[in-house]
């Protein structure tokens, strides 16, 4: 009798034992790994922030149950296909160092064994990153890097969801034709002869040297006279010689690619001597950081720049600002261009993940190429996420598209961003012609 | 024309403001025939100095420069009571590669305390400002004010070393050392006074070019290579050598500028396409390899 | 023969000395059979193509006493001839390479003539001078990819490709690198043995005395920065395919350059194994401070605030190195 007791007991202790271990088992499902690779130290670490930020609000947002947001990954918790499987970020840090960048991605594939990787700001990082990637067969999404040619290497295992520099530079001359249509919010139609004349300047790398050359092809197509394109070196101290060759040419339009501290240079000089071009326009990074805006103060108003998100989509956007809201409550900034592409790209790879229901890298593949996830899901303004799967550009969203901002005074005094195009989501009036410094 | 006037003109105030950045070498390498790579760091701890002085104290950024002095100096006489006195007794190699140790040094410091965020600023009385000369020809009142400054700064340097006792100390010093020692003259402390002026220098250069210049921990490296550049085309250790290197060294920045001048003058169309700006400071090197080779103690050089 | 002889013939070192690079060549020879990481993988690789770098830096800096600061353009030359011809007209590696290093030793040549009349600092800046600016005419040209460099595309060719030097897996490119890295001692034992070995050595003594000894001084500065030339060319056009994405701003900076006089100083300028231990010593600080403290607990810059420490501990306490502190323990010892 007391025997049996003991069996019962044992076997009840048992029962409660594997009771304990059987539903933890189950919760504790398999993370996915995501290694992420951004410039969090040097020159760039300040948009590297940024980029992390987002990126991790987003991995928040897929991790947790976050019933006031209308977006399918923040009501389910982890990756619902996968068992709530949750999604885990690996960072590392390529500062701004294509080999660096490479050997970076050997060790998240083959040490860390990641299920895919995000990344990577730097266009020519991009590069060798997604090389890399390429020859393991591990998939990776891009979300920041504009470089045209990204799309046009015909791999297999990249995916891009940010719109490139072509679409971002058409943006720009559909602008311009828009001021001579008298399309634009505030502006009385603009006889083409007063802003016919364009020069640019670019910095020197991948992305700028890309974007120099758009700036080229475009001016042609779109009937506009390119009197000057000259590009320079970001690290450039002293960008008043370059200014002034800008000045030479006496454009009516003058269009800039350039990181944080050579925006912030130009603008200065520009001031300094007293250029008065009728437009100016950014091509997004240093000319929409928060850095450009504190260190300029007023003396950026009616600054043009291309980005993919505006703190006023926000009105138009509720999704967008619940969103803000999080992501102001844990940095103080507002989203940006950078955070809400990085935000957007962590996004897609949980749904892509949601959609394959398994992490092997085949099943991943065939998923980003059927994906498509509707335009209210996002916090940027894009009709969706889908990507092209056959054609010249592969693995780049097609539904993707741009806004450009111009800097003016806000109520409180600020200096923010007013949406001018696409002009039906247009937030204010152009400020046409540019005040002058 | 307008062109060529201000490419003129803004050549020889970049020339003035490159060479208040160089006094500092070479005063340093004239004294004891060392070359520092840290020297751009210096220049960006100057500028950070005169930036956080006049954010902290609202006081103009103008008035900053002997806080900024007073920093160099110290810094400067650390540094060479710390670290270069041990550099001296060996090769060049290792100076050259110690100096560069201490760049490294100080650029990650300053990376780690004040990020590497551009900081500028935006208030003060010249902030922003330029004035017209007419012709076309613009002229920022900072560069302006800092290009007067450095005037003053050369004459003055100048005349502590040839007219005060201690400069004269310190010229025997760079001179001979051996001889001076054997005179009677601490080489020891006159080594470290060089150090202690020839940061000093710097850093009030800093000061001064943060009026118009953002500033980032990376802005060093530049403007060290830029000094070099006119510390050897001056001769090294020459201080009126600097000074006229340093307004060719301006100028030979402008080619890009006199390049515009013949293409929009003869309207030549190929010439519009040729990528100048990108080669501004290859000029610079090539003058300094062409001038080295044809003239090894450089233009005004007076010693080897 | 002879020569060959000399090559082989590490005589004037202690047993001990061999013994450790003798278990250190085995090690070398069979890490990719031991269990190890990827990282770990890259960083040897690393540490082999410095010591390359070294070695050649070391013909002309170490034993000729001639403070190189401008190496980086070769890496420049050799990486962008192997990527031009191989993108270009699909010519393999084991040609392109070679040309690469005909290309950079003529360059050397042109530059080296005017280079050698200076001395010291003039010299050290000057070759500083003109490594920036092939690195600023590369930016523009647009026949190298101008400042966007060239990409190697990975999936054009399938891997593994021995002709042109396309691998997925990071073990061929180790043998292959390992390979040169042995040919490279060898070499540079020969070369320590040499008649322009002794030149050397005597120029860096005393110009004046090896002058007057009949040595043509201009003449053995400018051969023997020819063959740090083609050492230095040599791996760049490895990088070139193992990287397989360029830039002149990658390949051709001031800190590679500096870098690279720097592990041959920290080892020990102008001896044999100098270089290799100065590598040794760096490139795994290097990688593993910035991994472990860098990126993780968030120091930023913490790997290179060490880094600095110690290159300007070594520079001011013991500018002959690493190797120099080991020779001076044997001889307190020995007496």
């Amino acid at each position: 009798m007391r025997s049996l007791v003991k069996i019962n007991v044992f076997v009840l202790c048992l029962l409660m034992v594997t009771g304990l271990f059987g539903p933890t088992n189950v919760m504790a499902a398999k993370e996915i790994k995501i290694g992420v690779i951004y410039p969090l130290t040097g020159g760039a670490a300040a948009a590297g922030r940024e980029l992390r930020a987002g990126a991790e609000l987003a991995a928040k947002l897929a991790n947790g149950v976050f019933a006031d947001i209308p977006m399918t990954m923040a009501q389910n918790e982890g990756i619902k296909s996968l068992g709530g499987a949750k999604i885990k970020l690996i960072f590392k840090d390529h500062e701004g160092n294509p080999t660096l960048g490479a050997d970076l991605a050997k060790k998240l594939i083959l040490d860390d064994k990641v299920d895919g990787i995000l990344g990577c700001y730097f266009s020519s990082v991009t590069k060798t990153v997604s090389a890399v990637a390429e020859q393991y067969g591990v998939p990776m999404i891009n979300g920041s890097s504009t470089s045209p040619s990204l799309t046009k290497r015909g791999f297999k295992w990249f995916w891009r969801t940010t719109p490139h520099d072509k679409w971002f530079t058409k943006d720009l001359f559909e602008l311009l034709k828009g001021i001579t249509e008298g399309k634009v919010r505030g502006v009385k139609g603009v006889s083409k002869k007063e802003i016919k004349n364009i020069a640019s300047a670019c910095e020197k790398t991948e992305w700028g040297s890309h974007v120099s050359g758009l700036i080229k092809d475009m001016s042609k197509e779109y009937g506009f006279n390119l009197k000057k394109s000259l590009l320079y070196t970001a690290k450039s101290t002293d960008l008043s010689s370059e200014v002034r060759s800008l000045k030479a040419a006496k454009p009516d339009v003058m269009l800039f690619a350039s990181y944080a501290s050579d925006a912030i240079l130009m603008v200065n000089t520009l001031k300094a001597q007293k250029a008065h071009p009728k437009i100016i326009w950014g091509q997004d990074a240093g000319f929409e950081k928060p850095e450009f805006r504190n260190t300029l103060g007023s003396s950026i108003e009616g600054i043009l720049t291309r980005t993919v998100f505006l703190p006023k989509l926000v009105e138009i956007k509720p999704l967008a600002g619940k969103v803000n809201a999080m992501y102001k409550a844990k940095t103080g900034n507002d989203l940006g261009g950078a955070s809400a592409r990085a935000f957007t790209g962590l996004q897609t790879w949980v749904y892509i993940l949601e959609k394959a229901g398994s992490t092997k890298p085949a099943d991943i593949q065939r998923a980003a190429n059927s994906i498509n996830i509707p335009g209210n899901e996002l916090v940027v303004p894009w009709a969706g996420i889908k990507f092209s799967t056959s054609g010249e550009e592969l693995g780049q969203n097609v539904l993707g598209s741009g806004l450009i901002g111009q800097y003016q005074k806000q109520a409180d005094g600020s200096m923010g961003l007013e949406i001018i195009y696409p002009f039906d989501v247009s937030s204010a009036d152009m400020i046409f012609p540019l005040p002058g410094f | 024309m307008s062109i060529l006037l201000s490419s003129i003109v803004a050549g020889l105030l970049f020339g003035m403001v490159l060479a208040f950045i160089s006094l500092g070498l070479t005063i340093i390498f004239g004294v004891m025939d060392i070359v520092n790579f840290a020297h751009g760091e210096f220049l960006m701890i100057g500028m950070y100095t005169g930036l956080f002085t006049a954010q902290a104290t609202g006081i103009d950024p103008l008035l900053t420069l002997p806080v900024a002095a007073l920093v160099g100096f110290s810094l400067g006489v650390i540094c060479y009571y710390g670290f270069i006195r041990f550099l001296l007794r060996g090769p060049i190699l290792a100076q050259l590669l110690g100096t560069f140790g201490l760049m490294l040094l100080l650029r990650n410091l300053a990376l780690m305390i004040f990020g590497s965020e551009d900081r500028a600023l935006h208030k003060g009385i010249l902030v922003g400002k330029s004035f017209e000369l007419g012709m076309g020809v613009i002229i920022p009142a900072t560069k302006a004010v800092v290009a007067g400054l450095s005037v003053v700064a050369f004459l003055a340097i100048w005349l502590f070393m040839n007219r005060s006792r201690v400069g004269k100390a310190l010229t025997a010093t760079a001179l001979n050392a051996q001889g001076a020692r054997y005179m009677g003259i601490p080489t020891e402390r006159m080594n470290a006074l060089a150090w202690g002026i020839g940061v000093a220098t710097v850093t009030i250069a800093g000061a001064l070019i943060v009026n118009f210049w953002p500033v980032n921990p990376f802005v060093g490296i530049l403007f060290t290579m830029i000094a070099f550049t006119i510390v050897a085309l001056g001769g090294f250790g020459s201080i009126p050598g600097a000074f006229f290197a340093g307004i060719i060294v301006g100028l030979i920045t402008e080619i890009p500028g006199f390049w515009d001048f013949i293409t929009y003058t003869f309207n030549v169309g190929w010439m519009a396409d040729v990528p100048m700006t990108s080669l501004k400071y290859m000029w610079v090197y090539l003058t300094y390899f062409v001038i080295m080779v044809l003239r090894p103690r450089g233009l005004f050089g007076w010693k080897h | 023969m002879e020569a060959l002889k000399q090559a082989f013939n590490f005589s004037d070192f202690q047993r001990f000395d061999l013994l450790v690079a003798g278990s250190t060549a085995i090690f070398l020879l069979l890490f990719p059979l031991l269990p190890h990481s990827s990282f770990a993988m890259s960083t040897l690789i690393q540490f082999l193509m410095f010591s390359l770098y070294g070695m050649g830096w070391n013909t002309i800096g170490g034993y000729g006493g001639q403070v190189d600061l401008g190496k980086a353009q070769y890496v420049g030359i050799g990486a962008f001839t192997t990527a031009v011809m191989l993108i270009r007209w699909d010519i393999p590696f084991w040609v392109s390479m070679p040309t690469g290093m005909f290309l950079a030793i003529c360059w050397s040549f042109i530059i080296g003539y005017p280079l050698f009349r200076l001395t010291g600092h003039y010299f050290a800046i000057a070759t500083i001078a003109t490594s920036l600016i092939l690195k600023d005419i590369f930016e523009v040209w647009d026949f190298v990819g101008a400042a966007r460099g060239l990409e190697i595309s990975p999936i054009k060719y399938t891997s593994p490709d021995f002709l042109r030097l396309i691998f997925k897996e990071d073990m061929y490119y180790y043998y292959i690198i390992l390979a040169f890295f042995f040919i490279g001692i060898f070499y540079v034992n020969w070369f320590r043995k040499s008649r322009l070995g002794f030149q050397l050595r005597s120029i860096k003594d005393n110009e004046d005395v090896a002058r007057s000894l009949g040595i043509n001084v201009h003449w053995a500065k400018i051969k023997t920065y020819a063959v740090a030339t083609a050492f230095v060319s040599m791996v760049g056009s490895f990088h070139a395919c193992y990287i397989k994405n360029i830039e002149p701003e990658d390949t051709m900076n001031l800190d590679l350059s500096i870098l690279i006089a720097l592990m041959a100083m920290l080892g020990g300028a102008g001896s044999l194994w100098g270089p290799i231990i100065g590598a040794a010593v760096l490139i795994p600080l290097k990688s593993y401070l910035k991994e472990y403290l860098g990126a993780q607990v968030g120091f930023v810059g913490i790997d290179l605030i060490l880094y600095a420490l110690i290159i300007m501990l070594i520079s001011a306490f013991e500018p002959r190195g690493i190797w120099g502190i080991i020779e001076k323990i044997r001889q307190r010892r020995g007496k």
